[in-house]
């Protein structure tokens, strides 16, 4: 038999209990008691999904509704280990060229489709359909040659190169299914709507744009993932999910008890939450890749590597983390989330935050000269550096983060860093002109590789910082072609020691966290395991 | 003297479609001569690969020329075809029609609570009656006047809401929703207003007419309400265009604090994110809604003063 069995506990304990710090997935128990079936709940978040179609989903923040009404093939353990959800199964044939799925049997489509491998073909084809999704097709479909069934309970994916991310793509949002009655028949299909269904444990019923979502119980659901809390139909009769954007506001509607949950709980609003006995706060760390400053390699001055170096012992991280989030941030210390399985302890405490060495090393690079205003000065120009945020993509205070990383490298090793705040346009352009230096980002993928694959490969779709290193490409690729996660995650420790210790292409911050205040009588409030997001409405109940 | 009232009409109305126009392309102008471009937008900080990029422009037909597009959106609005909105991948005719009601209700609602408000403080604190009401009153104008209307917003949900639980902080349908939104976009209106007001009556009541009313022995309150309102209603009736501004803007704000759907957050996303087909559908419909409420208030003003008719 050429096909090997991927097992579903692939990840050596060893490896997690030096790569993970996630705290506890699901909230403790409370004053909620035991399970019990009925009522409905309304969950304030604070961002309004611009589709409601999963296939054209790009917002972690609406993560939480998707799984709501629909289901992937797969998903994540809280090991970020792969198991089944509407397969079954999966095969890779020894060349990993060969992806054979086993679908569940006795599932059905919201609007009474049956779920099966023409279902699940249908969903591919679409996706791969000109001017579809053009994201899902041109990245996580890039290896994809066709999809063959097999039988009606079989699907077989032939990819054109070993491409192990294919099975990451299986257990995304855009990889949901959604019944190809919908695919073929819907009045708006990329923007989605209670036309657009899928399997989920919930049905949509109801989209006031701009102010809240409903979703019903869908009474014949009976395929629960394994990391779910229970089987069978959700406890809830409905939820509705209400858009509030100001935090002061969602908290205020927490607090009075006009709704049961909310999500984006930023730091100033915690000591509320702690205070108050009726209510509880629990949060975790995303996947994907931390909250980093890349250095544009394709230009002066972070073309020097002690430019580099020299920014980031210029910053003391914890003190800026303490000072912006107060002690509610995770400093991160790698690209990789601390969260991810591929994350790299060894980078811990190796670098950062020494202004002495900072100082050195930017003498050593020829900065010697100092202007009137403190900034180091070489052959008569500035050490000026610049980073452009774009505001509708600016969260978490990073505005203000940007401001105190400002400050920091300024007073302890005369760098002029300018933070400039923009509209997509101005800071499209600045990409364009390539007239910036520095770059933020961070990343929700739930495999890391993912997000690593298109910040730092030399034809990635997110590589601001024109990094074209054959080392670090090949790397990436190997990462990608492995089946074997051990080995995975021994290339990625490889490539985030050449990426973070030996080339200081980036200056790691923070890790991305989502928080969840709710009422102690609400149960089963969780996080989806791996992603570090809400989970959705289908293990949450009301107790007494 | 006085052309036939038909033709008077019709230049009105050719005058609006101008408007309209001008309107429309000043705003396609802004948003091409603004950085980037839709393609920027619909990538926004994701994924950009050529193959991407290319998909999109082949998708909106966004390779054409400026002009030809221009001319394919004049030409498709003529026949009441709005497009459909690039970032929410709907007909622009349904994202703006299903946030219009919510709007209207607002808009209306603040903007009969805001000049009822400046109408009864105008009357009360007019004159020289009450110096001291006539101090707090203004003071409290020129505060409501200066406050951001999102201050106002969280102080009224803070207490009236989180605290005592009167009103609900969000909900489109329930009328008790309503109150709290209304009150925040109306206080500011009310304090302008009332000052225009107030001081107009004050201006009439130096009149000579007003001297004439008194003699006939009309009683101050029939004066006032009669003779001096009236005569300060003109003024403030021009200022139905800055009224109108004012409650667009507002909606913005108002709609971000209390979860409201509306037009209002449908203009920002679309600004922000230069949703031309929106954009240009919003700024239409908002130069149509001033055409009709100036050519409104031009008509009130011919109601009220009686002088006008004649010229």
């Amino acid at each position: 038999m050429l096909a090997r069995r991927l097992s579903a506990l692939a990840i050596p304990i060893l490896l997690l209990a030096a790569g993970c710090s996630t705290t506890a997935t699901t909230a403790p128990a409370g004053a909620a008691g035991q399970p019990r079936s009925g009522g409905t709940l309304t969950w304030a978040i604070e961002t309004e999904p611009l589709t409601l179609n999963p296939h054209q989903y790009a917002q972690a923040k609406a993560r939480l509704l998707v799984w709501n009404s629909f289901e992937s093939l797969l998903t994540y353990d809280d090991q970020g280990a792969l198991v089944p959800w509407l397969a079954t199964g999966w095969q890779a044939s020894a060349d990993g060229l060969t992806y054979t799925l086993t679908l569940r049997d006795g599932v059905t489509f919201t609007d009474g489709t049956p779920f099966d491998a023409e279902a699940v073909k249908a969903n591919f084809d679409k996706l791969r359909e000109q001017g579809y999704a053009p994201g899902v097709a041109a990245v996580q479909l890039r290896n994809l040659k066709g999809v063959e069934v097999v039988d009606p309970r079989t699907v077989r994916l032939v990819l054109t190169a070993p491409d192990v991310l294919i099975l990451d793509f299986l257990a995304s949002p855009q990889g949901a299914q959604v019944s190809p009655k919908s695919l073929r028949e819907a009045a708006n299909l990329k923007a989605g709507g209670l036309d657009v269904v899928g399997t989920g444990p919930f049905i949509l019923d109801r989209y006031v744009p701009g102010q809240e979502l409903h979703y019903k119980r869908n009474p014949a659901y009976d395929w629960a993932p394994p990391t779910a809390d229970h089987t069978g139909p959700a406890h809830l009769d409905g939820i509705t999910y209400r858009f509030l954007k100001e935090s002061a506001v969602r908290i205020g509607a927490l607090t009075s008890g006009q709704v049961q949950l909310v999500e984006g709980v930023p730091a100033t609003d915690v000591p509320l939450i702690d205070g108050n006995p009726q209510l509880r706060l629990i949060r975790e760390l995303n996947s994907g890749s931390a909250f980093s400053y890349y250095f544009n390699v394709s230009r002066p001055p972070f073309d020097d590597l002690r430019v580099r170096q020299a920014f980031r012992e210029a910053v003391d991280v914890p003190t800026l983390l303490t000072s912006v989030y107060r002690d509610t941030a995770t400093r991160a210390w790698s690209l990789v989330s601390p969260a991810s399985p591929f994350y790299d302890k060894r980078l811990e405490a190796s670098y950062g935050g020494d202004a002495a060495k900072a100082n050195s090393l930017l003498d050593q690079a020829g900065w010697t000269q100092r202007d009137a205003e403190g900034y180091r000065v070489k052959d008569g120009s500035r050490l000026t550096v610049r980073l452009f945020q774009s505001a509708p993509f600016v969260r978490d205070r990073r505005d203000v983060l940007a401001q105190a990383v400002q400050a920091a490298v300024k007073q302890s090793a005369g760098i002029d860093l300018k933070v400039s705040l923009v509209d997509q346009g101005t800071a499209q352009e600045a990409f364009d002109n390539n007239s910036y230096e520095v770059f933020e980002n961070s990343r929700a993928d739930t495999d890391a590789g993912a997000a690593l694959n298109l910040l730092l490969h030399s034809g990635g779709g997110i590589n601001r910082i024109q990094v074209n290193d054959p080392g670090i490409d090949k790397l990436l690729e190997q990462g990608q072609a492995s089946a074997d996660l051990a080995e995975r995650a021994r290339i990625y420790a490889e490539l985030q020691q050449l990426v973070v210790a030996e080339q200081a292409l980036v200056l790691p911050l923070y890790a991305p966290a989502d928080q969840i205040a709710a009422s102690t009588t609400v149960g089963g409030v969780r996080f989806e395991p791996t992603a570090g997001v809400p989970a959705s409405a289908y293990d949450l109940w009301i107790g007494k | 003297m006085g052309r036939p009232p038909l033709r008077s009409v019709l230049r009105r109305v050719a005058a609006g479609v101008v408007v309209l126009w001008v309107a429309a392309t000043t705003a396609y102008l802004a948003l091409l001569a603004a950085p980037g471009d839709t393609v920027d937008t619909l990538i926004g900080d994701g994924v950009d690969t050529p193959q991407i990029r290319a998909d999109i422009i082949a998708e909106w037909g966004l390779d054409r020329p400026a002009v030809v597009q221009y001319l394919d959106y004049l030409w498709r609005l003529v026949h009441g075809d709005l497009g459909r909105s690039y970032l929410l991948q709907r007909p622009v005719a349904e994202v703006i029609g299903e946030q219009l009601a919510p709007t209207l209700i607002l808009s209306v609602a603040a903007a009969t609570l805001g000049v009822l408000l400046a109408l009864i403080i105008a009357v009360v604190t007019a004159g020289d009656r009450r110096p001291w009401l006539r101090r707090l009153s203004s003071g409290t104008e020129l505060l409501l006047v200066s406050t951001p209307s999102f201050l106002i917003g969280l102080v009224l949900l803070s207490v009236l809401s989180f605290r005592f639980g009167l009103f609900p902080v969000a909900g489109g349908a329930d009328l008790r929703a309503l109150v709290l939104p209304t009150i925040t976009l109306a206080l500011p209106i009310a304090g302008l207003l009332a000052q225009v007001l107030r001081d107009g009556v004050d201006r009439a009541l130096d009149e000579p007419f007003v001297l004439t009313a008194r003699s006939r022995g009309l009683t101050e309150r029939v004066v006032l309400a009669r003779h001096a309102l009236r005569h300060a209603l003109l003024p403030a009736v021009t200022l139905a265009g800055w009224l109108f501004g004012t409650l667009l803007g507002g909606a913005v704000i108002i709609e971000q604090v209390f979860g409201r759907p509306g037009l209002g957050q449908v203009t920002l996303n679309a600004v922000t994110s230069k949703d031309m087909p929106v954009v240009l559908a919003v700024v239409t419909l908002s130069a149509a809604v001033y055409v009709v409420v100036n050519t409104a208030a031009d008509l009130v003003s011919l109601v009220i003063d009686p002088r006008l008719r004649r010229s």
